[in-house]
């Protein structure tokens, strides 16, 4: 039997390995196949959660407690039973050393991506990468430098799927509670400037000529959780230029911690709230790149983006998430212009005033 | 910005009244007396929404330059109203306050009116669409015969002190004097200008329309697509008003050819020197036979946007169209590009069209599109194209006549200076003719009125009024416009009407901070140089911020000197903004309030991202 593949580069994935690495990574993967600028980095697939859940032993042990567990995930007073399950399985699943041979692999493909980008203990990111899409649910881990980190972080992303929320969410789905594989994407760490989300159309009106971008200094979490009122410009994506720009102050960043691999939630200093978060060029690059994503996956994209600091322009523009867009792209597509011939509509512009309100 | 709350606009009564300013007084004599607010029209007056035409007329109106007010204010209307029957549209009004021009968009007609209208402009709206090439064709014949009359009519030297013998006797007497000539002259040249008035909107309203159809089309396409980008998927490359310009590259890359001739082009000289000693030699003549072989119609182009006397047109004041070719051979010696590619504009604007066309999401809004499209890009051309035979060449021709018979006057003793002329209106010019011709006919020792006096008195009127900022509207604002022009051109808008509300209220000099429409993109700071009277331009420095009422196609070559451009006031035409994005220059236009709050030596910064202007510190 040919051992199943159990690691990848992004550049070996693309969208068809979703259900091998999980979303995230097969899209990491489809975008550093397709050209785009993405932190350089590598997948562990769902195999590596099997493997390491099998030959570890910890899902024996797991089960063995389950055997024990009994909880009703719809009645508020078992919340507390399921917390206790959780510090438990935890404790199991992050008792475990990596396999050997596996840890020799990982620390390959780890070694292998510091040479590549000449940094030596290269911070990455370790995140979670469901098959199918649990956003937020499982976790990150941020600043995780030199092998044995690695190897930690990857493990407590693999525990992760054994948090309260997780273990409660398959309950009520009836699922197994012992084995959720995913994921884990391993990438280098963008020392984010600036960050934030773009789509491809406009989110409000369904405009498919607009790039709708919100950024925010900092790491993009306070874009994403909607924790800041964020810059915003809007882009035309015909012309490719700036048609709208709203400034906000901002008050608050999340900056990363690098001795505890945290985030913390910072205030931004005076001379930075009211200074717009991102320079033209990087609005026009992130808003070129953003038509060449949709292009790609031929409909309309929902992305996160992050601006390097140490990296010159346009380098240090990086693309950390694409989604297929949710809301336009499921409507069903009306006619805006009620089927007429350029005469009738001419016919009834000529009879309807324009109105003037005051 | 200072602001206070302001309801509505002010009387236009009470304030012809109250707040012309009082060195303006006699104003009301320059023009005729149907374009004055008064007593007898007071209720209806008040009840309309009066604007400031700042497009039209941004200066103090010189009485006889009126005579294009007075003839549009007739022929646009009776399009809309009589011809073609835009069904809700009425036409426009206009009044004169302190010289300044006020236009109204009269409401429209009852509704049994409308329906009648309706029914015909059914038909009249589309022929023209499907006969677009012949129409045009028999346009440009009818437009350039009377041009070639107007430029015919003979306009006596002098009145002479007796009649040369040989038209009395020996030969047969043709039974008329130069004294009837001189009378007659002006006669038939304000004929041709009426007449060429009638024929500027012929098509024009129509074009607007489907402009104005096309625009509503891709904003509910593409909801926020900016003005100019809707401007640039409808405008024509090759049309007759960028002639001028291309014919002046291509000298200037001749010249550039020849050494001895570029370099006669570069010295700073006036083009008179110029033309002289290009005279002496060989290259320099040939190259004088192909300027004169381009002289008429593409040097028949206004300095200015073609309204006002004293702009003058390159074909008589060379110094402009030298300066630019100078600019040109330097540009070519250093290596770069002069021209416009007409080729990569046409390109340019199919791929903006075939890219937005792509991401219409079904075949019924594309088939829709593609059909308001192509009726628009049809008869669009006319409004590109009837400008520059009406405003430039046909406009260049009258002012050269109208001189010929100022000189006369200036003969005569009725004027002092030939552009005296230009001070009395069309009404008041025959006046002075007979005055004169009377006097010389009635024989010796008769005196005349003292036209030349009057002039100087209205001269120092006009002069006044430029020192002299009117309110931006007047009066009740509507809750509909239906009138094309007035939305095109005009921009009237809520938004517009409500940034004239806020205006009002707006003390020039405590503004730091002024907001239009983002234009063309980019961020720069440099000195400002405002152009309120046309003839400014001459004065802008490389490098400069060009601040000014509304720009046109006249001034394309000052687009490569300056910085940025800001403007009070940029409709759906904004030239300013289309060419300012060709020339890679920032601009922010529809302003409002640029020329009245910021002066020329102003620092200020353009933001043609955001549409903000900031005066960073004053002159």
């Amino acid at each position: 039997m040919i051992p199943t593949k159990w690691i990848y580069r992004f550049d070996e994935l693309g969208k068809e390995h979703n259900d091998i690495v999980g979303k995230k990574c097969a899209s990491l993967g489809e975008m550093t196949r397709a050209g785009f600028q993405v932190p350089p980095g590598f997948a562990l697939a769902l195999e590596a959660y099997d493997r390491f859940m099998k030959e570890t032993g910890a899902i024996e042990e797991v089960r063995q407690y389950l055997t024990t567990f009994s909880a009703d995930p719809n009645n508020p007073a078992d919340m507390s039973k399921y917390e206790e399950a959780s510090e438990v399985i935890r404790g199991i699943v992050e008792s475990k050393e990596m396999p050997q041979d596996m840890e020799d692999v990982i620390r390959q493909y780890y070694d292998g991506l510091c040479q590549m980008t000449g940094i030596s203990d290269i911070p990455v990111a370790t995140r979670s990468a469901g098959p199918a899409s649990h956003p937020g649910q499982y976790e990150t881990y941020l600043y995780v430098r030199g092998g044995s980190e690695v190897m930690e972080n990857i493990i407590k992303v693999w525990s992760s799927t054994f948090n309260q929320r997780s273990i409660i969410a398959r309950a009520r789905l009836g699922l197994p509670l012992e084995y959720d594989p995913v994921g884990v994407a391993v990438l280098k760490m963008v020392n984010a400037r600036a960050a934030g989300v773009m789509f491809t159309l406009n989110p409000v009106t369904g405009d498919p000529s607009k790039i709708v971008i919100d950024g925010n200094w900092g790491l993009g979490e306070s874009v994403v959780s909607g924790s800041v009122t964020p810059d915003e410009w809007m882009v035309d994506k015909v012309i490719l230029e700036i048609t709208k720009v709203i400034v906000s102050p901002k008050l608050k960043e999340y900056v990363l911690d690098t001795k505890t691999g945290r985030t913390m939630f910072v205030d931004i200093p005076p001379d930075r709230q009211n200074a717009p978060c991102l320079s033209r060029e990087e609005i026009l690059e992130l808003a070129k790149i953003g038509k060449k994503i949709e292009d790609h996956y031929g409909i309309a994209q929902d992305t996160e983006w992050a601006i390097d600091n140490d990296l010159p322009f346009p380098e240090n523009v990086f693309m950390l998430q694409c989604r297929p867009e949710q809301v336009w792209s499921q409507r069903k597509k009306e006619p805006l212009l009620g089927k007429k011939s350029g005469y009738e509509l001419l016919m009834e512009k000529a009879l309807t005033p324009t109105k003037v309100k005051l | 910005m200072a602001e206070k709350k302001v309801a509505r606009f002010p009387d236009p009564h009470e304030y012809v009244e109250k707040e012309v300013p009082p060195e303006l007084e006699g104003w009301e004599e320059m023009y005729p007396p149907h374009f004055l607010f008064g007593k007898e029209r007071e209720e209806w007056e008040k009840k309309q929404f009066w604007y400031l035409d700042k497009i039209h007329a941004p200066e103090p109106m010189p009485p006889l330059d009126q005579i294009f007010q007075q003839a549009w204010q007739i022929s646009l209307s009776q399009h809309t109203t009589r011809v073609f029957c835009i069904p809700p549209a009425q036409g426009i009004a206009h009044r004169m306050i302190g010289c300044y021009q006020y236009i109204c968009a009269i409401e429209p007609p009852p509704e049994e009116v409308i329906k009648e209208k309706a029914e015909l402009f059914g038909v009249r709206a589309h022929y023209p669409i499907e006969h677009y090439d012949e129409l045009w064709d028999e346009w440009l014949g009818r437009m350039q015969a009377l041009g070639r009359e107007m430029e015919g009519i003979k306009v006596p030297q002098e009145l002479p002190k007796y009649m040369p013998a040989e038209e009395v006797a020996p030969n047969p007497y043709r039974g008329y004097s130069p004294g009837y000539e001189l009378i007659e002259a002006f006669d038939r040249a304000n004929d041709c200008m009426y007449k060429g008035w009638q024929y500027h909107f012929n098509y024009l309203n129509l074009s607007y329309l489907y402009y104005l159809t096309f625009g509503d089309v891709a904003r509910k396409l593409f909801p926020g697509i900016s003005e100019s980008t809707i401007g640039k998927m409808v405008a024509g490359a090759e049309v007759s008003m960028f002639r001028p310009e291309e014919e002046l590259c291509r000298l200037a890359r001749e010249a550039h050819a020849v050494p001895k001739v570029a370099e006669v082009l570069r010295k700073e000289a006036p083009a008179a020197r110029k033309i002289e000693e290009l005279r002496k030699f060989d290259a320099g003549q040939a190259w004088l036979d192909e300027l004169e072989g381009i002289r008429e119609p593409w040097l028949y182009i206004s300095c200015g946007s073609g309204w006002y006397y004293y702009e003058g047109s390159w074909v008589n004041k060379l110094d402009v169209p030298f300066g630019y070719l100078k600019g040109y051979l330097e540009r070519l010696a250093k290596g770069e590009k002069i021209e416009r590619s007409l080729s990569k504009i046409a390109e340019a604007r199919d791929k903006l069209i075939s890219e937005y066309r792509k991401l219409i999401k079904t075949d019924e809004d594309r088939s829709s599109f593609d059909s308001a499209y192509k009726d628009c890009r049809v008869i669009y051309r006319y409004a590109e194209d009837h400008l520059f035979w009406v405003e430039h060449w046909f406009h260049t021709i009258w002012w050269d006549k109208m001189r010929e018979i100022g000189r006369v006057l200036v003969k005569c003793g009725a004027l002092k200076e030939e552009d005296d002329i230009f001070m009395f209106n069309r009404l008041e010019v025959p006046t002075v003719i007979e005055d004169a011709v009377t006097t010389w006919a009635l024989g010796e020792g008769v005196p005349m009125l003292k036209w030349g006096e009057r002039a100087q008195r209205r001269r120092e009127i006009l002069q006044a009024a430029t020192k002299w900022s009117p309110t931006p509207a007047l009066g009740v604002p509507p809750e509909e416009v239906a009138e094309p022009f007035t939305i095109m051109l005009w921009g009237v808008t809520t938004d517009k009407v409500a940034e004239w509300l806020k205006g009002m209220a707006v003390v020039p000099e405590e503004v730091t901070e002024i907001k239009g429409f983002a234009s063309s993109f980019g961020v720069v700071e440099g000195t400002a140089r405002v152009l309120k009277s046309l003839e400014d331009v001459v004065n802008l420095q490389e490098g400069e911020i060009m601040v000014c009422p509304s720009s046109n196609p006249a001034w394309a070559p000052v687009f490569t000197k300056i910085k940025a451009s800001v403007t009070d006031i940029g409709g759906l035409t904004s030239h300013a903004a289309i060419v300012c994005r060709e020339y890679g220059v920032p601009a922010v236009t529809g302003t409002g309030i640029a020329t009245s709050v910021i002066k020329t030596g102003d620092k200020i910064r353009v933001d043609g991202d955001s549409g903000i202007v900031t005066i960073l510190e004053r002159a």
